[in-house]
């Protein structure tokens, strides 16, 4: 199973959205996805239309091996699962401190859910703290949504230095989100951007309303507009990120 | 796991709106095929999975897993043969590693008309699914029946508990599986894919003819049923599969000195030995072509691609040969003589007298047998002729024979701890016997390329390479051997298999 967390120290630039569609191109491509949602926000568990509820709340949740599996929903996609968010994931810091080696702790708690899943899909908040230590260590990618502001690029950077000081860090995959093609300022930073990050995934998200509408329908905007531009977005993203997290290898064909 | 329920007196519409008026919403009929794929061998199913073609409103390529995780969902519509046909990533890898060197096969295709539904929480949220199948067609056959499916979502038990309840409240019969396992249950369709296994079951107290031709008759099935797949080339393993049941068979003939009448054992067995050797060219081919990648990967070539002529070559030379063994196992020759063979088997004049016990007959045989491996093998020295390791190699397999076509005569765990001893030896054997083969068959390659100049100095430098590589190995698997054997020739081996032969077999 690869962990892979949609993570940016800053705050309303895509994250739930790239995880939400990710997780639905993902599972169209074969993936069985457990998507976790770390936010107490709970904003995938609700487009995923699963309780916002955590059974005895953050503490239990991070208390014992082995009790991630309790806690997983079911969701409208049948590969999709869902460990559901509540608001007790804002003490999540303040549990994980009282754990035994807390930035192993998320990674131990997915360890028994190793044969049941290819892909852990972690939605966090945004923040950087003992729980997204807790994240680094367990993730193999660090899927980051860079939206065009001038700021961007300082907040990815302090990111990458942060994650430079870790002995086992996990590979940092930013991409574009939120990208508005049609002003001029978004077209010269997603220029600057890429010239700055060449690590920049090609695809970009932009910022469309039928993403937005996400909210309404409470689904991935491939179940409501599959033939719509951003479902062709999301659907490039994840060949992209799939090819991160499984470089291809092609398997012999033993006769010819 | 999913629930499956049925009623030979209702109605399918009557199912419809009784699921109708328990809260479920159910959609209109629409057409459904699901097409069960797994290897010859069944080894999909064996790891608890299975993979289903679906077309229809749920179309995808499905991997089912029957220990609890979410089934794998891959947008496809076309039936892989071999999971390289399918896109990179873990649906493609969860699949190869298990089907390695086996093709897919369609099991099994099931059309119905489909009626799918769901019950849905205040959220809008699906917590428990159904499917009502209908006017069921299994490969060409209509069921008397329809089927409804039940299967919960994570999470939402109860709403699952209470659809099961609701439907067995109005009579329904349920039982444990999806749609496919109810309609391979009614049909007699075996999911479990068709075994090899040459051990029947067997009591030291059977009569020993009537246990030689029990084992015979399980090999003569395993040829039958490898057959046509060799025929076809679908996969090497069914001409492997056909080649070790011809090598089985004949050996077990040759064990049955004193047992089976002396004409009709010398007979088969020629004709046996007939059809494994000409089996015996397709298959050191596939072979080689199997272990290609592994012999050239080490030699960390120049120009990877210089050497790609020779593969070719063998690729093409291999085709021939199949093609050949299929002409000869579609002959009146191999007819005739399967036909004989099966005529024999059920012969009950040949029964006529079985005054021998099996357990003895086979202890003394398996005896006789270690006795000769051990003695030819303590006759090898450092000076012997590759030959001697050939004979040994033969020796090997007649004991390894023994044990697995007489297998349910011993205790299972001892006598699979022996033969994991006799395997490790026949492994250093038979690398041995393939860096010969393949060796010899290089040098011959070398030569008729360049009698037909159709391959460049590269690539005949890169077969020197080859050549070097597959003689060091050749030389290392012959050093190997005295340690192999040594492992094998121990006082403790040589008790286990003496306790082997006087504990009872399993109860």
């Amino acid at each position: 199973m690869k962990v892979a967390a949609t993570y940016s120290i800053k705050g309303g630039v895509g994250k739930t959205s790239a995880a939400v569609n990710l997780a639905f191109e993902a599972a169209r491509a074969g993936v069985r996805v457990l998507v976790w949602d770390l936010d107490p926000q709970g904003a995938a568990t609700y487009l995923f239309r699963v309780r916002a509820k955590v059974r005895g709340g953050s503490r239990r949740l991070v208390s014992a091996d082995g009790a991630l599996a309790a806690h997983i929903r079911g969701s409208d996609l049948s590969a999709v699962h869902v460990v559901p968010a509540d608001f007790s994931l804002r003490h999540l810091d303040l549990h994980l401190e009282g754990a035994k080696r807390p930035t192993e702790r998320l990674a131990r708690l997915l360890e028994p859910l190793t044969d049941h899943y290819d892909l852990a899909l972690l939605d966090c908040p945004p923040s950087i703290s003992l729980a997204s230590e807790s994240v680094f260590g367990a993730a193999d990618a660090l899927l980051v949504p860079v939206v065009p502001a001038t700021l961007a690029s300082r907040t990815l950077t302090q990111l990458v230095d942060f994650l430079d000081d870790q002995v086992e860090a996990p590979a940092v995959v930013p991409l574009l989100s939120m990208v508005d093609r049609r002003r001029k300022l978004h077209r010269e930073l997603v220029e600057e951007l890429r010239a700055e990050w060449p690590e920049l995934l090609g695809t970009a998200v932009p910022a469309a309303a039928v993403i937005e509408r996400m909210g309404l329908e409470r689904a991935p905007v491939g179940v409501y507009a599959p033939s719509s531009p951003a479902t062709r977005v999301y659907r490039a993203l994840w060949a992209e990120v799939a090819d991160r997290l499984w470089p291809p290898d092609p398997p012999r064909r033993i006769v010819a | 796991m999913p629930t499956t329920f049925t009623h030979p007196d209702l109605s399918a519409a009557a199912v419809a709106d009784a699921l109708t008026a328990s809260g479920f919403e159910v959609d209109a009929p629409a057409p459904s095929t699901r097409v069960v794929l797994d290897t010859f061998d069944g080894r999909l199913r064996a790891a608890g999975l299975r993979l289903e073609l679906r077309a229809g409103a749920d179309a995808a390529l499905v991997l089912l897993d029957q220990e609890g995780a979410p089934p794998a969902r891959l947008a496809w519509d076309k039936a892989p043969q071999w999971p390289a046909d399918l896109p990179p990533g873990p649906f493609r890898t969860r699949v190869a590693s298990l089907t390695q060197e086996r093709a897919l096969l369609s099991l099994l295709t099931v059309t119905s008309q489909v009626r799918a539904a769901r019950r849905v929480d205040r959220r809008g949220k699906v917590t428990v699914r159904a499917e009502l199948h209908d006017r069921v067609v299994v490969d060409g056959e209509l069921l008397p029946t329809w089927l409804v499916e039940v299967r919960g979502v994570v999470g939402h038990d109860d709403d699952r508990e209470r659809a099961i309840t609701r439907l067995v409240a109005l009579g329904l019969q349920p039982a444990d599986g999806d749609v496919v396992v109810a309609v391979a249950e009614r049909t007699g369709h075996a999911l479990e894919g068709r075994s090899s296994a040459p051990t029947v079951p067997l009591d030291p107290h059977d009569g020993a003819l009537t246990a030689f031709r029990r084992v015979l008759a399980n090999l003569a099935a395993t040829i039958d049923h490898n057959l046509q797949g060799t025929i076809d080339d679908i996969d090497v393993e069914f001409l492997h599969e056909l080649r070790v049941a011809v090598r089985r068979t004949r050996s077990v003939l040759a064990e049955g000195k004193g047992v089976l009448a002396a004409e009709a054992r010398d007979r088969f067995r020629q004709d046996f030995g007939w059809l494994g050797q000409v089996t015996g060219p397709a298959r050191d081919l596939d072979v080689y072509v199997l272990g290609w990648e592994g012999y050239v990967a080490p030699l960390t070539l120049h120009d990877p691609t210089s050497l790609d002529r020779v593969l070719i070559e063998l690729q093409a030379r291999r085709q021939a040969a199949h093609a050949e063994l299929a002409d000869v196992l579609r002959s009146d020759a191999c007819r005739d003589l399967l036909e004989s063979w099966r005529r024999w088997l059920v012969d009950p004049d040949v029964a006529a007298s079985d005054d021998l016990h099996i357990g003895p007959v086979i202890a003394k045989r398996i005896t006789k047998a270690q006795h000769k491996l051990i003695t030819d093998g303590r006759a090898i020295t450092p000076a012997s002729p590759p030959e001697r390791l050939h004979d040994l190699r033969k020796d090997a397999k007649k004991l390894r024979y023994l044990l697995e076509c007489f297998g349910s005569l011993f205790h299972t765990k001892a006598r699979k701890a022996f033969v994991g001893q006799l395997k490790a030896l026949q492994d250093n054997l038979g690398e041995h016997q393939d860096a010969e083969v393949h060796l010899a068959q290089l040098r011959d390659l070398a030569h008729d390329l360049h009698a037909r100049a159709t391959i460049d100095t590269d690539a005949l430098l890169a077969m020197g390479r080859l050549g070097d590589h597959l003689d060091r190995r050749r030389v290392q698997e012959r050093g190997d051997f005295v340690e192999r054997f040594a492992d094998y020739d121990t006082k403790a081996n040589r008790r286990a298999l003496a306790g082997l032969l006087a504990e009872p077999a399993d109860a």
